[in-house]
């Protein structure tokens, strides 16, 4: 049910996303994260309008890790960083990283092709349904993402907002 | 490190196809992130000065994203922007799968339609609104010419691309100077295209509140090049 | 008079041609005569003006009045002829600065006259493009024309030459030459030679503006720039006045070679000449040189003898057209500023 794709620029590097549905120890899942003890990112749904969101991220996140420009200390907090259209980092974790209340999580894994293990370690720390990746778009929030990220109509005409949030993600840095 | 991912995209480029080789950059088609791709590589130019070419090179990629994004935003096509890497100068692009440049509609609509002139008024049109929406916008684009156009396959709908020499200006001289420039573009790339240019005009005057300035500008800019004084 | 004309022309076309030519739309007044491609004479004088100041079209002209018979008697004695050897006066119809146009004009109508021979009024450009076809033997060159009063990248394309690239307000060799009055750097031999010295010494690149538009160029927010900052820069010790000629260099010659470079790729062309008086300068044509090496391009330059202005490229240019079978009538001999 998860969904594991490799990145072509970085071809040793893979991107695994695991969704879950009525978590219900999301704020001992955001504890152990805050403390380092979960190797992946822990995100939102809510947020996010498609997987390829996160591939965007992580990406990204990876090249700079290599370029030695990551903005955040891990590249799970990067990947987390990159998803939200502006620099401010803690305003990035309120709004793509999860919640003490919040009952789905998206679990991101970047991992060297040689690391399979760790996906089983992480699932077996979330007490929760896991469910296709692809629902994600059944649990997204296009209203509030819209206005996160500023998409007015003019722009949905010429494109989907998945374009939209993916093109800001992208020139973030230079805007 | 720096190389190290500016290798990384050198390997993804080696094994892509490439489709075009321009004066300053690479367009590569390949597949990016499970989807159809252009890559737009800038190479250094070695006549230019090291610093000078590693801020025009920089400063070129980012105007060139900024512009895109811009431009969207305002609801005008270009090419979603998938992922930029400084490093190597390389900008990942959405292909527009199964477009046609304009360039190559006009020149085909020339060689078919016993009437092209008419055939292509509504394409026309459409040029000269698109190109009121991006200078209303404060977009120049820099370098306009029928081969910076695309047409969406089978659709009436423009897309707008190759933003590297654009920037942000409010003045109608910029905008005057970057109709000036497609104009010189158009008439010389396709013959017996002057009335078909004039449709574009009309209709970007149409389309544009600031555009009585705009054209003003462009009267003048014409002259300029007949009118250049030799003293100084 | 129509059988007369072609009676000449099949004279003209079995014997050998010679052609002079007078040149004189800038500070340059100078007279060449040229055999069927062979250069028998250019001399050639420049007016100068003191350091800070640019030269006016009156002063220019009265320049060129002062000197033109010396010139011309120069040319006709280190040719070893005799008026009566020469077929054709050319003379410089323009562009460039009315009054020495005129002044010019005037002493080639009057010698065509005097001696009996057809006049012919030159497009200097063209000129100067013939001019350097014939000296580098460069076939279908893409060409850029870089000069105090001209900045354009020519194409031969469709049986005429076509303007792709130009500035769209001032022109390179103005660009540097006011730059030279900024800081007062002297006008002799040329401002532009003394830049090209100066800037062999610099070694910090300073931004400047740089501003391409498409194929065409713009330098006069880059001379704006450079007049507002140049006397702050150097009393602040933050560059030299080497440094800052280094520069200006540096940026106006590589957009230029980027513009040329935009109309080979734009019309498929695989040769470069590069004429008019910046283009001897030996910086520009190095970068020039690099950028064709890439392409696999060539690249044709020539030195100062013939990049400045000249009376042999008029000399060439009427030849061209002479042998084609035109002439000017004497009432269509006017001058033109642009």
């Amino acid at each position: 049910m998860h969904v594991t794709q490799s990145l072509e620029l970085f071809p040793d590097h893979k991107v695994t996303q695991v969704l879950f549905r009525d978590v219900k120890n999301a704020a001992e899942l955001r504890q152990s994260a805050v403390e380092g003890k979960i190797n992946g990112a822990l995100i939102n749904p809510t947020m996010l309008v498609h997987p390829f969101q996160v591939l965007v991220a992580a990406n990204k996140a990876v090249h700079l890790d290599k370029i030695g420009k990551m903005k955040t200390r891990s590249l799970y907090s990067e990947v987390i960083f990159n998803l939200s259209p502006t620099n401010n980092i803690s305003e990035a974790f309120k709004r793509f990283g999860i919640s003490d209340g919040d009952d789905c999580v998206l679990v991101v894994l970047v991992q060297s092709t040689d690391e399979s293990q760790l996906l089983e370690e992480i699932t077996a720390k979330v007490d929760g349904r896991q469910v296709p990746v692809e629902e994600i778009s059944s649990l997204s929030d296009p209203a509030k993402i819209k206005k996160l990220y500023k998409v007015s109509p003019l722009e949905e005409k010429c494109g989907t907002l998945l374009d939209a949030v993916v093109c800001r993600m992208a020139t973030k840095d230079v805007m | 490190m720096a190389e190290e991912s500016s290798m990384a995209a050198a390997e993804l480029l080696r094994q892509a196809e490439l489709l075009k080789q321009g004066a300053e950059a690479r367009l590569y088609r390949a597949v990016f992130l499970g989807r159809p791709a252009v890559v737009k590589q800038r190479f250094p130019k070695r006549y230019r000065h090291p610093v000078l070419d590693e801020r025009l090179t920089h400063r070129r990629t980012v105007q060139e994203v900024r512009s895109i994004l811009r431009c969207r935003k305002a609801g005008i096509s270009a090419p979603v922007v998938y992922f930029v890497d400084y490093t190597s100068h390389c900008i990942f692009l959405e292909e527009i799968v199964g477009s046609v440049t304009v360039r190559d509609h006009i020149a085909s609509t020339q060689e078919t339609h016993p009437n092209p002139e008419r055939e292509l008024e509504p394409l026309a049109d459409g040029m000269g609104q698109i190109l009121a929406r991006m200078h209303d916008e404060d977009v120049i684009h820099g370098d306009l010419t029928t081969s910076n156009m695309l047409l969406r396959s089978g659709a009436s709908d423009l897309v707008l691309i190759d933003f590297g020499l654009s920037y942000i200006s409010a003045l109608p001289e910029d905008k005057g100077v970057d109709l000036y420039v497609l104009e010189k573009a158009f008439l010389s790339t396709h013959p017996n295209t002057e009335a078909l240019f004039d449709k574009l005009l009309k209709s970007y005057a149409a389309a544009s509140k600031k555009s009585p300035a705009v054209i003003k500008k462009l009267d003048e800019v014409r002259l300029r090049g007949r009118k250049r004084s030799m003293v100084g | 008079m129509c059988s007369f004309m072609l009676v000449f022309q099949i004279i003209a076309k079995a014997a050998m041609t010679v052609v002079i030519g007078f040149e004189g739309s800038a500070n340059k007044i100078g007279i060449g005569i040229i055999r069927d491609g062979e250069v028998l004479s250019n001399p050639r004088r420049t007016y100068i003006t003191p350091p800070g100041q640019g030269f006016l079209p009156s002063e220019t002209a009265r320049h060129h009045r002062a000197v033109i018979l010396t010139v011309l008697q120069e040319a006709l004695e280190q040719a070893g002829l005799k008026p009566a050897d020469v077929d054709c006066v050319a003379y410089t119809k323009g562009p460039g600065m009315g009054a020495p146009l005129v002044t010019v004009a005037l002493v080639a109508r009057t010698v065509a006259q005097l001696w009996g021979k057809p006049l012919l009024g030159v497009n200097h450009c063209i000129g100067h493009i013939e001019m350097g076809r014939l000296i580098t033997h460069a076939d279908n060159p893409t060409v850029l024309y870089v000069s105090g009063g001209n900045t354009q990248v020519i194409a031969y394309s469709e049986r005429r030459y076509r303007i792709f690239g130009e500035t769209i307000d001032i022109a390179v060799g103005n660009c540097l030459d006011r730059f030279a009055r900024v800081i007062k750097i002297s006008n002799d031999p040329s401002p532009g030679y003394n830049i090209e010295q100066m800037a062999k010494k610099g070694s910090q690149y300073v931004e400047l503006p740089y501003t391409v538009k498409g194929m065409d160029v713009s330098f006069s927010g880059i001379l704006s720039y450079i007049e507002e900052a140049a006397h702050k820069m150097l009393e602040s010790g933050q560059c030299t006045a080497e440094d800052l000629c280094f520069s200006l260099q540096e940026t106006l010659f590589s957009m230029l070679v980027e513009i040329t470079e935009r109309a080979m790729a734009h019309c498929g062309s695989q040769e470069v000449l590069i004429v008019g008086g910046v283009g001897c300068n030996l910086r520009l044509q190095e970068m020039m040189g690099v950028m064709c090496k890439e392409r696999g391009a060539k690249l044709f330059a020539t030195d100062e003898r013939f990049c400045i202005d000249n009376g042999a490229m008029i000399a060439q240019a009427g030849w061209e057209m002479f042998r084609s079978g035109h002439v000017t009538e004497l009432p269509d001999s006017w001058i033109t500023q642009r």
